[in-house]
């Protein structure tokens, strides 16, 4: 419960509710009967903090051990936190209303580049420094995960350690670890080199980097113990594994407020572009018994009027029609929702969209990505025209006169013809839709394209690709808007500024930490909202901190140059990469791992299995 | 088919949740609750639910009422226990009963402010009898001109039907009642701001509708 100083000034602020706490489901325990209390943040608004699966899963898993309290922080919004800071009241955790300092392990999900500063603030916001070393006691330990944790050199220096990989198992085995060394009171660096010994888990003070004089990296040195490669965890069996039987149910809108189900982990697909796709390897899915009753559990505790279906690639889930029957077994009495995002063009059967439109008929999107089979071909998408138009020519005859397409700008070998390509492809669904005999009376089409610009990503094919510069994007998106020649078609894109930022600290090092921090420092937070993107600071900070941002953007690797997180281990064999890479180049696609394993290694991470395989091949 | 009015007490930190957000967390309740509620028939089914008069974020209550529509032959007693359990933190049903008096009819809320004060309660008490006791005071209230909205000054003392002022433990209370309804509504925060501004403090408020009353001043039902 929030105190009475906070009290005060929520009259003041927007929303309020953010800041209150108290939600239904939201876990209170008595503190003095924990051994370890914990603080999981995650660095962005209440909003979409709370919409996002991964801190309800770790938040049920942590609290389900009766020696932890696990409670959650957001960043508070511009406005909150002026109020806080006028009144010199502490960042707090919203179960208990304790400031940071009182908290044993203090947790961030690391979910997007742009989110960091607002790491920096969150910690400063609680009286806590910034950077590890200036922190000299055992406890509060600072750890990250998630996916952007699969390179967390740009924020090494503010980090104690990382979890790499599936967090489920991992957390846990720290929580014993920390609270045994609490007992005897042993030294921050002792934990932290007793807990580089737990799989999964990387402390980057125990690595050293040399740099060569043309500022790539000349090595990567474990010191002492730590091991030269940290392999990230994975959870082997997700029907056993533990799934929360409650979510908090906010108060206030949040972005997706409703049930949501992770039914399978993992992409078969093999998207070249796709960090996602690679790193949540080998494929693990989740039975339809298993996902039924637990959907049905979390229906029951929150009220909740919708479950969503959630994966990479929902539709490549092997039991789709056996859950879908199961879950419209009783969800329909129930007048509850079911959401499928993640669907692709290849597989979208005449049974699926039946589904679709016994719950509520929600908009249809789709991701062709690029505009020409070549392109598609060179990234791996996998999809044909033939397969947009048929599955457009079904939407339109199952009443849908509005769809949205995803694509990308900046691929690796896209020319001006394949940005124009995204305008025909377009144009192209819209003549099927009047092509249609039976199209409703009197209703026009709409097509919107919503293109983003391409970011390389480290542990995917396209790692050493140089990204297109901001002149290049923004003279892609004017040829594109030039190609669209209807107003049928409506298009939305991205700021290429912060895909540019995004670009550079993807895939920067060490030395970036600087350049975040002087950002920071003069009022860079919350990045990934336009609003508050302070460009010309973030131009100020790579300059003062002599670092050129275009040395990590727009450059293009060499196959045998370090990279700055080489020594992570993601089970992606670097060979199976180095082939994709070359295989673009060629325009030659790669089958998805149903039809034939790609030989990417990670099944080697859960001991040869993956579900993927065919059962007669395993 | 049948309407029922459950009402409920907002105190506490629920106070911070809106009218909108309220729907929301009053439809999951319901659903958690198992409450056998009509649906409405159309292409999105959704629960039927009205409030009688919104309440401001920040205020608490103890006369909040929701009317709802139920299918087969519940008994009132047994809506409540349904539903007591299943409540979002901070909100308590009170009772489930069959509506009597309409929405539309609500004139008045009955409203007590409570201002933090240190030890000259008294004082302070006199100070607000002053006030209130004059022939003018005016504040400024957000009004509709048009389609625009604007700020118009108006006279509040002109609005105040009825009000003591006591003082006790630390606290003074303003007991008052305003006109609340769809026709005139008078927030007794444009009130308390004022006064609070006039007795030169910075002592927080606290406010609470305590009941809502229709145009004889008799109890909203």
């Amino acid at each position: 419960m929030v105190n009475k100083e906070v009290e005060k000034i929520l009259p003041l602020v927007q929303k309020p509710g953010r800041y209150t706490g108290g939600e239904l489901n939201s876990i209170v325990k008595d503190k003095s009967k924990v051994d370890l209390r914990y603080a999981f943040c995650f660095p962005d608004s209440y909003e979409i903090g709370m919409s996002h699966l991964g801190i309800k899963i770790l938040y049920s898993v942590a609290n389900s051990r009766d020696d932890v309290w696990c409670e959650r922080v957001f960043a508070p919004w511009t406005d909150m936190e002026q109020e806080m800071r006028s009144r010199s009241i502490p960042l707090y955790a919203l179960e208990s209303g304790d400031p940071l300092t009182d908290f044993d392990m203090i947790g961030f999900t690391l979910q997007y580049e742009l989110s960091y500063t607002n790491i920096l603030n969150m910690l400063d916001l609680a009286g806590i420094p910034v950077r590890a070393k200036d922190r000299g006691g055992l406890t509060p330990i600072i750890v990250g995960g998630g996916p952007c944790a699969c390179n967390p050199e740009p924020i090494a220096d503010f980090f104690d350690l990382f979890m790499l990989g599936d967090g489920e198992e991992v957390t846990g085995e720290l929580f014993d670890l920390l609270i045994e060394c609490k007992k005897v009171n042993t030294s921050k660096e002792e934990f932290l080199k007793r807990a580089a010994e737990i799989k999964g888990v990387y402390v980057p003070s125990l690595y050293e980097i040399e740099y060569n004089e043309d500022k790539t990296i000349k090595e990567i040195r474990a010191k002492e113990t730590a091991p030269d490669k940290v392999t990230k965890r994975i959870i082997s069996d997700l029907d056993s594994v533990h799934y929360p039987d409650k979510f908090v149910v906010p108060f206030i809108e949040v972005v997706h407020d409703r049930v949501v189900h992770e039914i399978l982990r993992g992409c078969i697909r093999g998207c070249r572009f796709c960090q996602a796709g690679f790193l949540y390897r080998p494929i693990r899915e989740k039975s339809a018994d298993t996902i039924n009753t637990q959907c049905r559990k979390l229906c029951e505790s929150t009220g909740y009027d919708e479950i969503s279906l959630s994966s990479l690639s929902t539709s490549d889930y092997s039991h789709l029609e056996e859950l879908m029957e199961k879950l419209l077994s009783w969800t329909q009495d129930y007048k509850v929702n079911i959401a499928l995002p993640s669907l692709r063009v290849d597989n979208f059967s005449e049974k699926l969209m039946e589904y679709l439109r016994k719950v509520r008929r929600s908009g249809l999107t789709f991701a062709p990505e690029a505009g020409t089979q070549r392109l598609r071909d060179a990234i791996n998408k996998n999809v044909t025209e033939d397969e947009l138009m048929n599955t457009a020519r079904q939407a339109f005859s199952g009443g849908w006169t509005a769809v949205k397409l995803y694509f990308m700008l900046g691929l690796p070998t896209e020319t001006y013809e394949d940005v124009a390509g995204i305008a025909d492809l377009a144009q192209k669904v819209v003549n099927e839709f009047y092509k249609n005999p039976d199209k409703p009376k009197g209703k026009g089409v709409q097509v919107s394209i919503s293109v983003s610009s391409f970011v390389p990503k480290p542990f995917t094919p396209f790692q050493w690709e140089a990204q297109d510069t901001m002149d290049e994007l923004v003279s892609k998106q004017n040829h594109l808007l030039s190609s669209v020649k209807t107003r049928k078609i409506s298009v939305s894109y991205h700021k290429v500024n912060i895909s540019f930022l995004e670009g550079v600290v993807a895939r920067g090092d060490r030395r970036l930490s600087d350049v975040i921090e002087y950002a920071w420092r003069h009022g860079c937070k919350f990045d990934s909202w336009d609003d508050n993107f302070l460009f010309d600071v973030w131009l100020e900070a790579f300059e003062k901190c002599n670092i050129d941002p275009l040395f990590y953007s727009s450059r293009k690797r060499d196959y045998s140059e370090i990279l700055p997180w080489d020594h992570l281990d993601y089970g992606i064999r670097k060979e199976f990469l180095i082939n994709e890479s070359k295989k673009a180049y060629l325009n030659e696609t790669t089958p998805h791992c149903k039809i034939k394993c790609a030989g990417c290694g990670t099944n080697m991470l859960n001991g040869g299995k993956c579900d993927a395989m065919c059962k007669s091949m395993v | 088919m049948r309407c029922v009015r459950v009402w409920f007490k907002k105190m506490g930190m629920s106070r911070f949740v809106s009218h909108l957000d309220l729907m929301r967390a009053m439809t999951r309740a319901l659903r958690r609750a198992d409450v056998p509620l009509w649906y409405t028939e159309g292409f999105n089914p959704h629960p039927y639910i009205t409030f009688a008069l919104p309440l401001s974020l920040g205020m608490e209550s103890l006369c909040e009422s929701m009317d709802m529509r139920i299918e087969g032959d519940s008994t009132n007693e047994e809506i409540f226990r349904m539903l007591k359990d299943n409540m979002p933190p901070g909100i308590e049903i009170v009772k489930v009963a069959d509506p009597i008096s309409d929405p539309k009819k609500i004139s008045y809320g009955d409203f007590d402010i409570f201002f933090d004060c240190v030890d000259n309660g008294d004082d302070i008490v006199k100070l607000i009898n002053e006030i209130l006791s004059s022939d003018e005071l005016i504040v400024q209230k957000l009004g509709k001109k048009g389609r625009h909205k604007v700020l118009k000054d108006i006279n509040i003392i002109e609005f105040i039907k009825k009000y003591s002022v006591s003082s006790f433990n630390g606290r003074v209370k303003l007991n008052v009642v305003l006109p609340a309804g769809s026709a005139t509504n008078i927030n007794p925060s444009l009130l308390a701001d004022e006064i609070q501004k006039r007795i030169g403090t910075n002592a927080n408020y606290t406010l609470i509708r305590k009941q809502l009353l229709t145009e004889n001043m008799d109890l909203f039902e």
